[in-house]
């Protein structure tokens, strides 16, 4: 969220690098009757080309990115987490209670992690919510000495509910977060079926609010971004491409100059943009909403453009306001 | 006439015909660059399409409102930061008799991003208009400090501001360092970019430039005086003291309120009178005039080339000046020597 609410953000170095130029690791994980030094019984949990053994069932675990939330909902036996900003606004009042009272034993950037804390959190598992590439940032190493360490962060935003899975996985918080993911399941097909009719043939565009509106510039999501992923679990489709596809999130999402408009989503039936969980507009998609251009959009004299709130869920628990807020905002798609 | 005027007058008369036909050629240059700048951009405008928005305006018409109002007022932006740094180049090079002087040396831009930290950190620089007033109070005050240590000489001065620059360049280092969302603020002001700032309130900071750039000619014959040094001016009737404090206003409101609404662009400001320095032929009034003019001619050219320069999108103004000034400083020094300097 915050990453996403102020521009250009989110661990300014850290999580921006990690949602543009990385990938996720694929991980697998297989029970085995293994013990450590201290007895404790561990499993093999593989993450990319690497496998890692980790405790089966881990009692102390440091949480860092993106698996701060999901833990933290899955109700893991955290010891330490790092600071995760972006997705206080999005936390209910026994969630962020949990948060404040969790040592932070990292910033906002994966070169603020402070191993001292992590040590003397005395975890027997590390779980890192940062893609490989980020982990130049961290002495692995030093870790590693620590307790295991298993990093699995997104290549694109829509890969939350793998990345999230993996961590629950590792975590031994499966169950926990299986309840959540059904529970998003059945709302989100509850959805599609609602809006079946209605979504019908139309084309999508999202305005995001993840950029700096003082280049000129407006952030375009398409499918599979942040903005727009929850709202194609309920039928949406966000037809197109960025012109200059690049790696990670720039796959999903483009900046085009205020200029281009129109050229980008002139053709939409529909355009949502983001907003905050309290639904005020961000300074970044405020400023395209003043555009006159913004204006002249036909889906916006059609008055078929909707504020979604709730757009930088990572995980089930927290998506799951994303479809309310879809839900609200739909609704006048309904009597079309 | 006053004794003042007339040794600075005469030289200047017998050569305002030469001086002045390469001046209305800088005008209407400028007025060509400022026409095409229109028709440059991210979106494809006819340039009759172009001539229409501005003569025959509809609001409905997306062409137009692109021109009328995004290019248009960025154009009318890029005139006046690049007069107002390059007369203030002009200003402090003359003020300082240092070739290298540019209008940062004072502090102002170090001032200015001092102040956006401490806005940022304390949560008071969000947006574009609170930047602004950050900026500008930074800049005030960052150049009323070093006027009050260096008064006393022109190297003091610029020694002064050089060491403010650092001091406030560390300590607004350190603040951002210990804070994500400061960093994150100061990253986006902090290289300058005329892109999507013609859309803020600018009445104000424009307004005090085209008034300062009157006043830096109305004292242009003074520091005429004063560029023969403080004796030589004190013998021609020029208050020194006055001619020097006017000026250092002049640098402060004009490099200040220019790096407040577009952020640090420092190369204009020391290469533009150097590229004019051989029309004014001494002439402190011509320098400032030419600067005047061709500050805003390459500036709008390199917005122009930033525009269009890579495919993925804009690049900042500031980045395509620097690799616009470095050559030019070095063609201009290679070509007339170190006498151009």
């Amino acid at each position: 969220m915050f990453a996403r609410r102020i521009p250009g953000l989110a661990g300014a170095v850290a999580l921006a690098v990690a949602l543009t130029s990385c990938g996720s690791s694929d991980s697998d994980s297989s029970a085995g009757d293994a013990s450590d030094k201290s007895g404790q019984k561990t499993r093999e949990f593989t993450v990319g080309d690497e496998k890692v053994s980790i405790p089966a069932d881990p009692e102390r675990v440091v949480a860092t990115g993106y698996a701060v939330p999901t833990l933290i909902q899955a109700d893991a036996p955290l010891v330490g987490i790092s600071s995760w900003k972006r997705g206080e606004p999005m936390m209910d009042g026994e969630e962020k209670a949990a948060y404040d009272k969790l040592p932070k034993v990292a910033g906002e950037l994966a070169s603020e992690t402070n191993y001292e804390a992590i040590a003397e959190a005395e975890p027997d598992l590390i779980v890192l919510g940062v893609p490989v590439p980020v982990l130049g940032d961290i002495d692995m190493d030093r870790l590693k000495s620590i307790a295991p360490v298993v990093a699995v962060g997104p290549m694109v935003p829509s890969e939350w509910r793998e990345v999230s899975r993996q961590h629950a996985d590792a975590a031994g918080v499966l169950d926990t977060y299986e309840k959540a993911e059904d529970a998003y399941d059945a709302k989100a097909a509850e959805l599609k079926k609602k809006y079946a009719d209605a979504l019908d043939g139309l084309k999508f565009g999202h305005v995001g609010s993840y950029g700096d509106t003082s280049k000129g510039t407006f952030q375009r999501e398409f499918n599979g971004s942040w903005g727009t992923n929850a709202a194609q679990d309920v039928g949406a489709d966000y037809v197109g491409k960025p012109k200059e596809p690049g790696p990670g999130s720039r796959s999903v999402s483009e900046y085009p100059s205020l200029e281009e408009l129109s050229d980008s989503l002139g053709a939409s039936d529909v355009i949502t943009y983001s907003v905050n969980t309290d639904g005020s507009v961000p300074d970044a998609v405020q400023a395209v909403l003043d555009s006159k251009l913004w204006k002249n959009l036909p889906a916006v004299k059609k008055q078929r453009a909707f504020p979604v709130a709730f757009t930088e869920a990572a995980t089930y628990g927290d998506a799951m306001k994303t479809l309310d807020a879809i839900d609200k905002s739909f609704a006048p798609l309904l009597d079309k | 006439m006053t004794a003042v005027d007339r040794p600075v007058e005469r030289p200047a008369g017998r050569r305002s015909l030469p001086q002045a036909a390469p001046l209305l050629g800088g005008l209407v240059l400028l007025a060509v660059v400022a026409v095409l700048s229109l028709g440059v951009g991210a979106h494809q405008v006819s340039p009759g399409e172009v001539l229409r928005a501005l003569f025959d305006y509809h609001a409905g018409d997306d062409d137009h409102v692109i021109v009328r109002d995004i290019r248009l007022p960025r154009a009318v932006l890029a005139t006046a930061v690049g007069a107002a740094l390059a007369a203030a180049g002009a200003l402090i090079q003359t003020l300082a008799r240092n070739p290298l002087a540019e209008p940062g040396v004072l502090g102002v831009t170090a001032g200015a991003g001092f102040a956006i930290t401490v806005g940022a950190g304390l949560g008071l620089a969000a947006g574009q208009g609170g930047q602004l007033l950050w900026a500008i109070a930074g800049s005030v005050l960052a150049a009323l400090l070093v006027a009050a240590v260096g008064r006393t000489s022109p190297l003091r001065l610029v020694l002064t501001g050089t060491a403010l620059t650092a001091v406030l360049g560390g300590l607004a280092l350190g603040l951002r360092l210990m804070d994500p969302e400061t960093f994150d603020t100061y990253r986006f002001w902090s290289v300058g970019t005329l892109a999507g700032r013609e859309q803020e309130p600018l009445t104000l900071p424009l307004t005090g430039i085209a008034l300062c750039l009157v006043l830096a000619l109305t004292i242009s014959r003074g520091l005429n005086a004063l560029s023969l040094g403080e004796n030589v001016a004190r013998a021609l009737g020029v208050s020194v003291a006055r001619t020097q404090a006017l000026t250092l206003v002049l640098i402060t409101v004009l490099c200040g309120a220019a790096t407040a609404v577009a952020g640090p662009i420092l190369f204009v400001g020391l290469i533009v009178p150097h590229l004019v320095r051989r029309l004014a032929q001494g002439s402190v009034p011509w320098l400032l005039l030419h600067s005047m003019v061709l500050g805003p001619v390459l500036l709008l050219a390199a917005d122009s080339a930033a525009r269009v320069l890579l495919p993925t999108g804009e690049v900042p103004v500031a980045i395509v000046t620097a690799f616009l000034g470095g050559p030019m400083l070095i063609w201009t020094v290679r070509k007339y020597g170190a006498g151009a300097l």
